[in-house]
């Protein structure tokens, strides 16, 4: 054979060759990869677990942005009513005390009038009197023609006074 | 201040003066060591070599004259047992990393750890890079036919010596410098790159790889020329002793360790290369 090829020998390279690659490969090939596979498990769990608790965390954030939004709305809302019924109370409140207020006007009007009534009706009294001390006055003084002229006219101007 | 300062002068001169004193000795040990060696070489005779050197070159490549006994069967290149020892090193070395080293593994790795993950990662990582479809035999096999390549060529620094048919000490070469591995590895790396043409599809994936008919020469004449000049290079550096002095350290390691990257290098890439090519799914490269 040319260079001293020899098959035989070439199968027994063969031999060892393989043998070498059972030796690497169950020793050392193997057990290294499958330790980083592991390891590239164990930091995409890792990674995993970070991004769902990120994602958990959005989620929380948006929950409690949506939340906060609705407590906004919900503020706002509670803020209208209480102005709504602010007005409301406020007109009420104006109502009853114009109410109160025609009621005390209305009241003095009435207590006016009885007053001004009680004031005629003793004005009448003392009128009456006087003409009753007038004509004694007259009477007793004879002249009665006179007398009666003047109680006419004291009459009348009782009259025009009221 | 003025005191921290002439303490610092101080401190500094006397470091000086250590380091120089130092400096000093290292050159002396340095110049006695080398003297010792060369009366060394001179006093103790050569063994001599038999022949001329065009004999021992000649024998380095055809390995007609030194033969070694397997176990009393059969007699054998010198590479075949320099191969077997390699294996016997893997397997002590591999052995030791996985009973005591591998169990103890951690998740920050360890400065060993990185070694080992970076080899494995590399050539994992150089298969799945190009053979995407099929690469979990390919990164194994690449693994160890890089790791073969690599060791059995720094193999040969460390001058293992062995004794021929003939009574004569040898030192172990390379296995790969020997024509039959060399044969073996790139008939090897061609049927792997066949298995996985087959495995993916089928006797198309066969023709796929017959195609390329010249690549088990190719890979193996390659290998058998790269390795086998770097030993006649050495062969010839060391035959003369004159050239034996501060050459062999450029000629002998740092070209043995640069054509044991390379070659490595050269094969695994050119496997999985004409793996991953064959090994494509032929839906897909239509």
């Amino acid at each position: 054979m040319p260079l001293n090829i020899n098959f035989q020998q070439i199968f027994l390279h063969l031999f060892n060759f393989v043998l070498l690659f059972a030796i690497l490969y169950f020793l050392l090939y193997n057990p290294v990869k499958q330790f980083m596979s592991k390891r590239e498990e164990y930091f995409k769990n890792l990674d995993d677990q970070a991004k769902e608790k990120l994602s958990d965390a959005e989620k929380v954030k948006a929950e409690y942005d949506s939340r906060l939004k609705a407590v906004e709305t919900e503020i706002n809302d509670e803020r209208a009513k209480a102005h709504k019924e602010l007005d409301n109370s406020l007109a009420i409140r104006k109502q009853q005390a114009e109410d109160e207020a025609s009621k005390i006007i209305s009241d003095a009007k009435a207590t006016a009038r009885r007053e001004k009534e009680k004031m005629m009706k003793e004005a009448q009294g003392e009128i009456a009197d006087m003409v009753a001390t007038a004509a004694e006055k007259i009477i007793s003084a004879g002249n009665t023609s006179d007398a009666f002229d003047q109680f006419l006219a004291a009459a009348q101007r009782g009259d025009n006074n009221e | 201040m003025r005191y921290s300062c002439g303490l610092f002068i101080v401190r500094r001169c006397n470091d000086f003066i250590m380091d120089n004193k130092k400096r000093k000795i290292s050159i002396i040990v340095f110049a006695v060591l080398a003297l010792a060696m060369l009366v060394g070489t001179i006093i103790v005779k050569s063994p001599g070599h038999h022949g001329s050197i065009s004999v021992l070159m000649r024998d380095a490549v055809l390995h007609e004259v030194n033969k070694i006994s397997l176990f009393g069967l059969i007699d054998v290149n010198p590479g075949l047992i320099a191969a077997f020892s390699v294996t016997g090193i893997f397997l002590v070395f591999a052995l030791i990393v996985r009973i005591f080293v591998i169990p103890r593994f951690t998740i920050v790795p360890g400065k060993f750890q990185i070694v080992l993950e970076t080899l494995v990662g590399y050539f994992d990582n150089l298969a799945k890079t190009n053979s995407p479809h099929r690469n979990k035999f390919l990164g194994a096999y690449v693994f160890t036919a890089g790791c073969y390549i690599a060791v059995s060529t720094l193999f040969e620094l460390f001058g293992f010596q062995a004794i021929t048919t003939h009574g004569e000490s040898i030192s172990l070469p390379a296995p790969l410098a020997d024509i039959n591995a060399a044969i073996m590895m790139g008939c090897l790396s061609y049927l792997v790159i066949m298995s996985g043409g087959f495995a993916e599809n089928g006797f198309k994936g066969i023709l796929k790889t017959l195609k390329d008919f010249s690549l088990p020469i190719s890979m193996s004449f390659r290998i058998f020329g790269a390795l086998l000049s770097g030993a006649l290079v050495t062969e010839l550096v060391y035959h003369y002793m004159a050239l034996s002095y501060g050459l062999p350290v450029i000629v002998g390691v740092l070209f043995t360790l640069l054509h044991a990257l390379i070659q490595a290098y050269v094969l695994t890439m050119l496997t999985s290369m004409f793996y991953g090519e064959v090994s494509e799914p032929a839906h897909e490269h239509e």
